[in-house]
């Protein structure tokens, strides 16, 4: 082969090989560009978009004057996807985060064992300087990224923690079942922000963002015409008023108890407290989980809501109830006088501790004798008048529950002759099981909302409201949804038999302990005290009451556990919020004291 | 001076069409939106690299006055003196991410490796035209070259620049095949580097690909040993690639070699790049994004997407016309070459000519091929394309020589 052949051989060669790496190249790119363009296209779709869920405001939570009582916080949240985490860069975040990198390595590794590729939350709450020198430097941080999250705070003087209620995150049962609920969101828990979920809670929105390789977000993609904008959730309007309802709060402070106040006309609620409280500020945002231990295991249950789930007998505040059915079923009329010798004795002895004499409806409920409401019992058992005794009592509001607008109220008790066969067997019951529940003993049990609705039926003329706590719900569009609760006149009361009671409560304050703790210058007061028999300890204490007596504006029932006589502790708080209610103040300092510096023996039986 | 129309204006036209392309490019990839992610010194690479290719337009047209014989007589002393320059870098050298490869004298920085390029080229075509009778008896002087690129790739490997060092692994067998080393010889050069290719794809193509091998080394040149040691040369690689990826290399090393073929195995080391880089191209379809629209581009998807995997700028943005126009310059330059090689009747202008051709070929088929995930990433730039002074200086001194060589062609005498 001569040198002129080689190198022409040579040239083909070469030209061949440079002709096939073209075909290579070309094919490589029309397999990827024109090809594969369908799979490549959707991947860098991805890659430069992200769909965030945004998450909308949560509605807010209102008083009957327009204070608001729950609103929305913002928080700031540094998440991290641990994939795309350089741990070299450890030292820089550990500095921006202002924290010992230990801590971070330490969250960081726990967001490794939640999910290498799913973002977590890395530490939320973090203060806004914190927040703004993560922002700066995210270009730096692949992995790192920052979300503006809310939580709830309550911005008046007042907790209303059995009202407004907490929220914590949906397990994972749940977000499954829901298509509206995703890891890491918080629902309602209790009270109004329970029951009200579906309603505040609003709708999600989606937004398309543009996004780098650092994830950093870029602006909204093709000018937010794909996204979607929540839908804030709607208002809740309330019949609290905020004042009266700080007021009640700072009386049952170091107390255990409950106390409704209702707007006797329309059933609106205008202060509800459960004592002891929980700080609903410790349960925002990040929940304070040492709290939340000692919240559940404090034998005191501060979570439970006593004004809407205790059970408590009536004792003496049943007596006005007793009377109104007495006179309606014929047992008594007003004029009509039963001795009391100090007893009554029918099988044992049931003390009265009221001075022996002559006594008549009126008189009884003054001076709260027992022994006109055992006779008048007595009567109702022995002509077989106890379903229909039960029934009207029940009218009142008293036993079945209230469906008021709050989680986990409780029915109380008013038995009848199933529910006693059911109790005590068929046949195996008699006079003896009947008789104290003339006098709001044994067997009947309350709760102080129940009572506040069956007094709020005393003043109102015989009406039986539904107590709510909401009146209206403002949608996101500003449309007002009232709530618009029944109110049902309760038939066989008469108005003539409505009076007679009222003047005896009247009357009732005007008498010891209750005219000196309950009596308000200038301000007429209906009211009637109780006490509750307490088989582990002291008894309880009762007051119901409404005032003006002869324009009522508002009802209140108290409830004092293990405080004695409902005279000296009840009575006192009740009147405070009535003048505080009627007056706008309070101008009693010596029964405010007297309440502050009140301390009921706390505990049971020890 | 002959007349002006017998210089090679083609060859001209394609260099400032590429280089009007990598100006594109690297705009794009360092100006466009992108740049609010970038730190400031990549933002003047734009600038930089006009500055660059003015002064390498000088350069080249200082290069058409040098008599062609020079180059071949100075050949020997410019590749002394480069290595002498490699050497005193590799010591006192700057390093830049990792790879001592910068000389900086006075206000310049250069890589010593770049000079060291056209001096190995030239001494390798220098020696080479005096001993015109490589064959298979005498491979002596074929020893002799392969020592002349090995020197410097050893240097490069040194430096830590091996990508660059691939490079003279790519010329030499195209060197030593042009000076008459016999086909089947020059085959069995090239094999071991399909063979290991195959063997990383799967140790079972390894085998077939050594098998087809010595079939084409024994089809072409029926010697006996030299096919048994095609063959068991071709076992060997097949064995050494399956230890150094089995057990040499750490299974992060084994995953950044393999992770071309399959992006899942790194997926956030080598693999992202070779996902992000294939999402690029592909996402670029027929037409492409649009100048300065590219979203993997703009929203800093790509690494290094000034310098390496500047093809993927252009394949996402002007898409599968822009991608093929250039693919189909880069041909046209390379066949342009070679016909002025196959033209030229001196055969140091020959050599050097074609090895400077196929110098661009294989930093083109590493640099496309690991962008489009053919091969794996070996970061070497697209000649005038990528980001890079001393490169864009180094390639365009390589075509003016070969622009001097060809326009001299009568003048340099046939004598050798």
């Amino acid at each position: 082969m001569s040198n002129e052949q080689r190198s022409k051989s040579s040239i083909r060669v070469l030209q061949v090989i440079i002709i096939g790496g073209l075909l290579i190249m070309l094919g490589r790119i029309f397999h990827l560009q024109i090809l594969d363009y369908e799979t490549y296209s959707p991947l860098s779709m991805q890659n430069s978009l992200r769909m965030e869920v945004v998450n909308p405001a949560r509605g807010l939570i209102y008083d009957r004057h327009g204070t608001i009582i729950v609103e929305n916080q913002p928080i700031y949240t540094i998440i991290i996807t641990p994939s795309l985490l350089d741990l070299e860069n450890l030292s820089l975040l550990a500095d921006l985060l202002q924290l010992d990198e230990e801590i971070v390595y330490n969250r960081i590794l726990e967001a490794q064992e939640y999910s290498w590729q799913r973002t977590s939350r890395l530490f939320t709450e973090v203060s806004f300087e914190v927040f703004s020198n993560i922002q700066e430097n995210l270009w730096q941080l692949p992995g790192i990224g920052h979300i503006i999250e809310s939580k709830r705070n309550y911005p008046s003087n007042i907790l209303a923690s059995h009202i407004n209620g907490y929220l914590s995150e949906a397990n994972r049962e749940e977000y499954l079942r829901s298509d509206h609920l995703r890891l890491g969101d918080k629902i309602g828990r209790s009270g109004l922000e329970m029951i009200y979920e579906d309603y505040i809670r609003g709708e999600k929105g989606t937004s398309y963002i543009s996004v780098n390789a650092f994830g950093q977000a870029l602006g909204s993609y093709d000018n937010g015409s794909l996204n979607v904008t929540p839908t804030k959730g709607a208002d809740l309007i309330t019949t609290l008023d905020a004042d009266l309802q700080a007021l009640a709060e700072i009386l049952m402070e170091n107390k255990q108890g409950g106390l409704v106040a209702i707007d006797p006309h329309t059933g609106g609620i205008l202060s509800i407290v459960s004592a002891p409280q929980f700080d609903l500020h410790k349960l925002a945002g990040r929940m304070d989980q040492s709290y939340w231990q000692e919240l559940n295991s404090n034998p005191n249950t501060p979570l439970y809501n006593r004004a809407i789930s205790s059970r408590q007998p009536p004792g003496s505040t049943f007596k006005p109830f007793m009377g109104l059915v007495g006179l309606h079923l014929g047992l008594v009329t007003p004029e009509w006088e039963l001795y009391n010798p100090g007893y009554y004795v029918r099988g044992r002895r049931y003390n009265d501790l009221a001075d022996p004499g002559n006594y008549n409806l009126h008189k009884s409920i003054q001076k709260s004798s027992n022994t006109y409401f055992f006779w008048m019992m007595e009567r109702i058992a022995s002509r077989g008048l106890l379903n229909r005794w039960s029934s009207m009592i029940k009218d009142f509001g008293m036993g079945p529950i209230s469906q008021v607008d709050l989680p986990f109220e409780r029915a109380g008790i008013v038995p009848d002759s199933t529910y006693m066969n059911n109790t005590f067997g068929e046949r195996r019951w008699g006079l003896g099981d009947l008789i104290s529940l003339g006098v709001g003993q044994g067997m009947v049990s309350v709760s102080p909302l129940q009572m506040a609705v069956a007094t709020a039926s005393l003043a109102n003329g015989g009406y039986r409201i539904q107590p709510h706590v909401v009146s209206a719900i403002r949608h996101a569009d500003g449309e007002i949804q009232y709530t618009n609760p029944e109110i049902n006149k309760i038939e066989w009361i008469q108005p003539d038999h409505l009076e007679i009671i009222k003047e005896a409560m009247k009357a009732a304050l005007l008498d010891g302990g209750s005219n000196y703790y309950g009596a308000i210058p200038g301000i007429e007061i209906a009211g009637k005290t109780g006490t509750a028999q307490n088989p582990q300890g002291e008894s309880h204490g009762w007051f119901i009451a409404f005032a003006p007596a002869d324009d009522p504006q508002i009802a209140v029932a108290v409830l004092m556990e293990n405080s004695g006589f409902g005279s000296v502790s009840a009575t006192p708080i009740a009147s405070l919020l009535i003048e505080q209610y009627l007056t706008g103040t309070t101008t009693r300092q010596h029964i405010y004291n007297h309440v502050i510096n009140f301390l009921p023996e706390h505990g049971t039986s020890e | 001076m002959q007349d002006k129309r017998e210089f090679s204006w083609s060859v001209i036209f394609i260099w400032v069409a590429l280089f009007s392309v990598g100006l594109i490019a690297i705009y794009s990839a360092t100006q466009g939106p992108v740049s609010q992610f970038l730190p400031s010194f990549i933002l003047e690479n734009f600038f930089r690299q006009s500055l660059w290719i003015s002064i390498s337009l000088v350069v080249l047209i200082v290069i058409q006055f040098i008599p062609p014989r020079t180059f071949q007589e100075g050949a020997y002393l410019f590749y002394i003196i480069s290595i002498i320059l490699m050497i005193i870098t590799l010591f006192f050298g700057a390093e830049v991410s990792g790879s001592r490869s910068w000389l900086r004298i006075g206000p310049m920085n250069f890589q010593t490796g770049e000079i060291t390029k056209i001096a190995t080229l030239l001494a390798a075509a220098s020696y080479l035209t005096n001993r015109r009778d490589i064959s298979s008896e005498n491979l002596k002087t074929a020893l002799v070259t392969v020592l002349i690129f090995a020197i410097p790739a050893i240097l490069l490997v040194m430096q830590n620049e091996a990508g660059v060092a691939i490079v003279y692994l790519g010329i030499l067998p195209v060197v030593l095949f042009w000076s008459g080393l016999p086909y089947g010889i020059s085959a069995l050069m090239v094999s071991p580097a399909f063979i290991a290719y195959f063997t990383i794809l799967d140790w079972r193509l390894g085998i077939i690909a050594a098998l087809i091998a010595t079939l084409v080394i024994f089809l072409l040149q029926r010697r006996v040993w030299l096919t048994v040691t095609s063959f068991v040369f071709g076992a060997l690689v097949i064995i050494g690639a399956e230890v150094a990826l089995n057990q040499v290399l750490q299974p992060h090393q084994r995953a950044r070699i393999e992770s071309f073929a399959n992006p899942s195995l790194d997926p956030l080391g080598a693999g992202w790049n070779v996902l992000q880089a294939k999402t690029a191209i592909g996402s670029g379809g027929f037409q492409g994004k649009g100048f300065m629209e590219g979203t993997q581009t703009q929203l800093r998807f790509l690494p290094e997407q000034w310098t390496d995997f500047i093809f993927c700028v252009v394949g996402e943005e002007f898409g599968f016309l822009g991608a093929s126009t250039l693919i189909i310059l880069f041909s046209l330059l390379f066949l342009k070459l070679l016909s002025m090689a196959a033209s030229h009747k001196h055969p140091f202008a020959q050599l050097m000519i074609v090895s400077v051709t196929f110098l661009y070929f294989t930093h083109f088929i590493i640099n496309i091929g690991s962008a489009t995930a053919l091969l794996p990433i070996i970061g070497i730039p697209l000649p005038f394309i990528s980001y890079g002074g001393s490169a864009f200086l180094t390639n365009t001194i390589l075509l003016a020589i070969c622009l001097n060589l060809d326009y001299n062609k009568r003048s340099l005498s046939i004598y050798r």
